[in-house]
Protein backbone atom coordinates (compact mmCIF):
# COMPACT_ATOMS: atom_id res chain seq x y z
CA UNK A 1 0.00 0.00 0.00
CA UNK A 2 1.12 3.57 -1.09
CA UNK A 3 1.67 6.31 1.97
CA UNK A 4 -1.59 8.50 1.98
CA UNK A 5 -0.02 11.94 1.66
CA UNK A 6 -3.52 13.69 1.01
CA UNK A 7 -4.78 12.69 4.52
CA UNK A 8 -1.68 14.39 5.83
CA UNK A 9 -2.02 17.22 3.89
CA UNK A 10 -5.80 17.88 4.25
CA UNK A 11 -5.13 17.83 8.22
CA UNK A 12 -1.93 19.75 8.20
CA UNK A 13 -4.13 22.79 6.69
CA UNK A 14 -6.75 22.46 9.38
CA UNK A 15 -3.88 22.68 11.40
CA UNK A 16 -5.04 19.33 13.11
CA UNK A 17 -2.38 16.43 14.56
CA UNK A 18 -2.93 12.85 14.20
CA UNK A 19 -4.59 13.17 17.64
CA UNK A 20 -7.05 15.90 16.87
CA UNK A 21 -8.13 13.99 13.75
CA UNK A 22 -7.79 10.70 15.97
CA UNK A 23 -10.22 12.04 18.38
CA UNK A 24 -12.91 13.81 16.22
CA UNK A 25 -13.12 10.67 14.15
CA UNK A 26 -13.17 8.02 17.43
CA UNK A 27 -10.08 6.26 16.66
CA UNK A 28 -6.70 5.85 18.14
CA UNK A 29 -3.84 8.10 17.00
CA UNK A 30 -1.88 5.09 15.71
CA UNK A 31 -4.74 4.14 13.78
CA UNK A 32 -5.05 7.81 11.90
CA UNK A 33 -0.92 7.34 12.15
CA UNK A 34 -1.08 3.51 9.91
CA UNK A 35 -3.61 5.11 7.33
CA UNK A 36 -1.29 7.82 6.52
CA UNK A 37 1.66 5.68 6.69
CA UNK A 38 -0.34 3.17 3.96
CA UNK A 39 -0.68 0.43 6.87
CA UNK A 40 -3.85 0.26 7.39
CA UNK A 41 -6.36 0.35 4.86
CA UNK A 42 -10.06 1.75 6.29
CA UNK A 43 -13.53 0.97 6.24
CA UNK A 44 -15.47 3.01 4.24
CA UNK A 45 -17.02 3.83 7.48
CA UNK A 46 -14.17 5.14 8.39
CA UNK A 47 -13.16 6.54 5.31
CA UNK A 48 -16.36 8.87 5.43
CA UNK A 49 -15.76 10.07 8.93
CA UNK A 50 -12.29 10.85 7.99
CA UNK A 51 -13.79 13.00 4.86
CA UNK A 52 -16.38 14.99 6.96
CA UNK A 53 -14.11 15.75 9.41
CA UNK A 54 -11.40 17.29 6.85
CA UNK A 55 -14.26 18.85 4.37
CA UNK A 56 -13.13 16.24 1.24
CA UNK A 57 -14.90 13.85 -0.60
CA UNK A 58 -13.93 10.63 -0.64
CA UNK A 59 -12.50 11.22 -4.59
CA UNK A 60 -9.70 13.78 -3.36
CA UNK A 61 -8.84 12.03 -0.17
CA UNK A 62 -8.61 7.87 -1.08
CA UNK A 63 -8.58 7.86 -5.01
CA UNK A 64 -5.60 6.16 -6.43
CA UNK A 65 -4.70 6.86 -9.99
CA UNK A 66 -2.55 3.95 -11.60
CA UNK A 67 0.66 6.07 -10.93
CA UNK A 68 0.72 6.61 -7.78
CA UNK A 69 0.24 2.83 -7.27
CA UNK A 70 4.06 2.23 -9.19
CA UNK A 71 5.42 4.49 -6.51
CA UNK B 1 -22.11 -6.94 32.01
CA UNK B 2 -21.89 -5.92 28.62
CA UNK B 3 -19.33 -2.48 28.29
CA UNK B 4 -18.16 -0.79 25.35
CA UNK B 5 -15.59 -1.80 23.09
CA UNK B 6 -12.86 0.47 23.34
CA UNK B 7 -11.17 -0.92 20.64
CA UNK B 8 -11.70 1.15 17.15
CA UNK B 9 -11.74 -0.76 14.12
CA UNK B 10 -7.33 -1.32 13.41
CA UNK B 11 -7.42 -2.57 16.92
CA UNK B 12 -9.99 -4.84 16.39
CA UNK B 13 -8.74 -6.14 13.37
CA UNK B 14 -5.64 -6.90 15.00
CA UNK B 15 -7.14 -8.62 17.99
CA UNK B 16 -8.97 -11.05 15.70
CA UNK B 17 -5.77 -11.68 13.93
CA UNK B 18 -4.02 -12.37 17.64
CA UNK B 19 -7.07 -14.47 18.49
CA UNK B 20 -6.64 -16.35 15.30
CA UNK B 21 -3.35 -16.91 15.78
CA UNK B 22 -4.43 -18.16 19.31
CA UNK B 23 -6.79 -20.61 18.78
CA UNK B 24 -4.56 -22.08 15.68
CA UNK B 25 -1.75 -22.37 18.70
CA UNK B 26 -4.41 -23.92 21.48
CA UNK B 27 -5.89 -26.54 18.34
CA UNK B 28 -2.69 -27.80 17.27
CA UNK B 29 -0.61 -27.73 21.07
CA UNK B 30 -4.17 -29.47 22.25
CA UNK B 31 -3.42 -32.09 18.76
CA UNK B 32 0.15 -32.64 20.06
CA UNK B 33 -0.55 -32.98 23.50
CA UNK B 34 -3.28 -35.56 22.35
CA UNK B 35 -1.14 -37.65 20.79
CA UNK B 36 1.97 -37.49 22.77
CA UNK B 37 0.12 -38.96 25.84
CA UNK B 38 -1.65 -41.35 23.65
CA UNK B 39 1.97 -42.57 22.53
CA UNK B 40 3.80 -42.36 26.03
CA UNK B 41 0.81 -42.52 28.13
CA UNK B 42 0.21 -46.78 28.66
CA UNK B 43 -2.65 -48.87 28.20
CA UNK B 44 -5.30 -45.96 30.59
CA UNK B 45 -4.13 -42.86 28.51
CA UNK B 46 -7.09 -42.30 27.10
CA UNK B 47 -9.09 -41.79 30.18
CA UNK B 48 -6.28 -39.15 31.16
CA UNK B 49 -6.35 -37.41 28.21
CA UNK B 50 -10.53 -36.83 27.87
CA UNK B 51 -10.41 -33.51 28.55
CA UNK B 52 -8.01 -32.86 26.45
CA UNK B 53 -9.91 -34.65 23.67
CA UNK B 54 -12.92 -32.93 24.44
CA UNK B 55 -11.72 -29.72 24.50
CA UNK B 56 -10.06 -30.27 20.75
CA UNK B 57 -13.64 -31.83 19.89
CA UNK B 58 -15.54 -29.03 21.15
CA UNK B 59 -13.02 -26.51 19.31
CA UNK B 60 -12.93 -28.33 15.53
CA UNK B 61 -16.91 -28.95 16.06
CA UNK B 62 -17.22 -25.18 16.17
CA UNK B 63 -15.87 -24.67 13.81
CA UNK B 64 -16.75 -26.67 11.30
CA UNK B 65 -20.13 -25.50 12.31
CA UNK B 66 -19.19 -21.57 12.44
CA UNK B 67 -17.83 -22.19 8.84
CA UNK B 68 -20.42 -24.43 7.23
CA UNK B 69 -23.03 -22.13 8.78
CA UNK B 70 -21.26 -19.20 6.77
CA UNK B 71 -20.81 -21.03 3.55
CA UNK B 72 -17.10 -21.47 3.94
CA UNK B 73 -14.99 -24.16 2.92
CA UNK B 74 -11.27 -23.29 2.87
CA UNK B 75 -8.94 -20.74 1.91
CA UNK B 76 -7.59 -22.92 -0.70
CA UNK B 77 -9.29 -26.00 -0.94
CA UNK B 78 -11.80 -26.76 -2.63
CA UNK B 79 -14.49 -29.87 -1.75
CA UNK B 80 -14.24 -32.73 -4.24
CA UNK B 81 -13.56 -36.34 -4.38
CA UNK B 82 -9.79 -36.21 -4.90
CA UNK B 83 -8.91 -33.74 -1.96
CA UNK B 84 -11.31 -35.68 0.55
CA UNK B 85 -9.48 -38.62 -0.73
CA UNK B 86 -6.37 -37.22 -0.19
CA UNK B 87 -6.88 -35.51 3.47
CA UNK B 88 -8.98 -39.25 4.47
CA UNK B 89 -5.64 -40.85 3.51
CA UNK B 90 -3.15 -38.33 5.56
CA UNK B 91 -5.73 -38.51 8.33
CA UNK B 92 -5.49 -42.33 8.19
CA UNK B 93 -1.66 -42.55 7.53
CA UNK B 94 -1.36 -40.35 10.45
CA UNK B 95 -3.77 -42.22 12.99
CA UNK B 96 -2.15 -45.30 11.73
CA UNK B 97 1.09 -44.43 12.55
CA UNK B 98 0.10 -42.93 15.87
CA UNK B 99 -1.50 -45.96 17.25
CA UNK B 100 0.86 -48.60 15.58
CA UNK B 101 3.42 -46.25 17.77
CA UNK B 102 1.06 -46.70 21.14
CA UNK B 103 0.94 -49.59 20.81
CA UNK B 104 3.86 -51.05 20.53
CA UNK B 105 5.05 -48.64 23.30
CA UNK B 106 2.66 -49.84 25.43
CA UNK B 107 2.77 -53.75 24.83
CA UNK B 108 6.00 -54.51 22.93
CA UNK B 109 4.43 -56.53 20.36
CA UNK B 110 5.03 -55.97 16.74
CA UNK B 111 2.41 -57.74 14.69
CA UNK B 112 -0.19 -56.62 16.69
CA UNK B 113 0.89 -53.00 16.78
CA UNK B 114 1.33 -53.45 12.90
CA UNK B 115 -2.32 -54.65 12.77
CA UNK B 116 -3.46 -52.00 15.00
CA UNK B 117 -1.94 -49.83 13.13
CA UNK B 118 -3.66 -51.19 9.87
CA UNK B 119 -7.00 -51.15 11.33
CA UNK B 120 -6.84 -47.66 12.50
CA UNK B 121 -5.02 -46.51 9.10
CA UNK B 122 -8.42 -48.12 7.31
CA UNK B 123 -10.72 -47.16 10.14
CA UNK B 124 -10.25 -43.42 10.03
CA UNK B 125 -9.63 -43.10 6.32
CA UNK B 126 -13.29 -44.31 5.67
CA UNK B 127 -14.48 -42.55 8.52
CA UNK B 128 -12.76 -39.35 7.95
CA UNK B 129 -14.09 -39.86 3.85
CA UNK B 130 -17.66 -40.50 5.44
CA UNK B 131 -17.64 -37.36 7.21
CA UNK B 132 -15.65 -35.18 4.59
CA UNK B 133 -18.84 -35.77 2.14
CA UNK B 134 -20.93 -35.37 4.41
CA UNK B 135 -19.86 -32.08 5.59
CA UNK B 136 -19.19 -31.11 2.09
CA UNK B 137 -22.71 -31.88 1.19
CA UNK B 138 -24.09 -29.64 4.21
CA UNK B 139 -21.60 -26.66 3.08
CA UNK B 140 -22.88 -26.53 -0.63
CA UNK B 141 -26.02 -26.63 0.51
CA UNK B 142 -25.70 -23.88 2.76
CA UNK B 143 -23.42 -22.24 0.30
CA UNK B 144 -26.17 -22.45 -2.27
CA UNK B 145 -28.65 -21.42 -0.10
CA UNK B 146 -26.90 -17.95 0.90
CA UNK B 147 -26.08 -17.22 -2.47
CA UNK B 148 -29.88 -17.34 -3.45
CA UNK B 149 -30.82 -15.66 -0.90
CA UNK B 150 -28.52 -12.80 -1.49
CA UNK B 151 -29.97 -12.69 -5.19
CA UNK B 152 -32.62 -12.36 -4.13
CA UNK B 153 -32.13 -9.39 -1.92
CA UNK B 154 -30.72 -7.75 -5.14
CA UNK B 155 -33.70 -8.30 -6.90
CA UNK B 156 -35.50 -6.75 -4.05
CA UNK B 157 -33.77 -3.55 -4.37
CA UNK B 158 -34.04 -3.43 -7.97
Amino acid sequence: MTRNIKIKVARVQLDMTQKDLALAVGVSRQTINAIEQGEYNPTIKLCRAICKVLGKSLDELFWEEENEDER
Amino acid sequence: MKGKNRLDEMQEQKLLKIEHVGVWIAFWGLFAAIVIQMITGGAGALLQIAGEITVFMLLAFYLLVACIKNGIWDRKLVPSLKTHLLISLAGGLATGVINFAASYHNYGKLYGSVAAGIFTMGFTFVLTLLALSFAASLYRRRASALEDSENENDRDKN
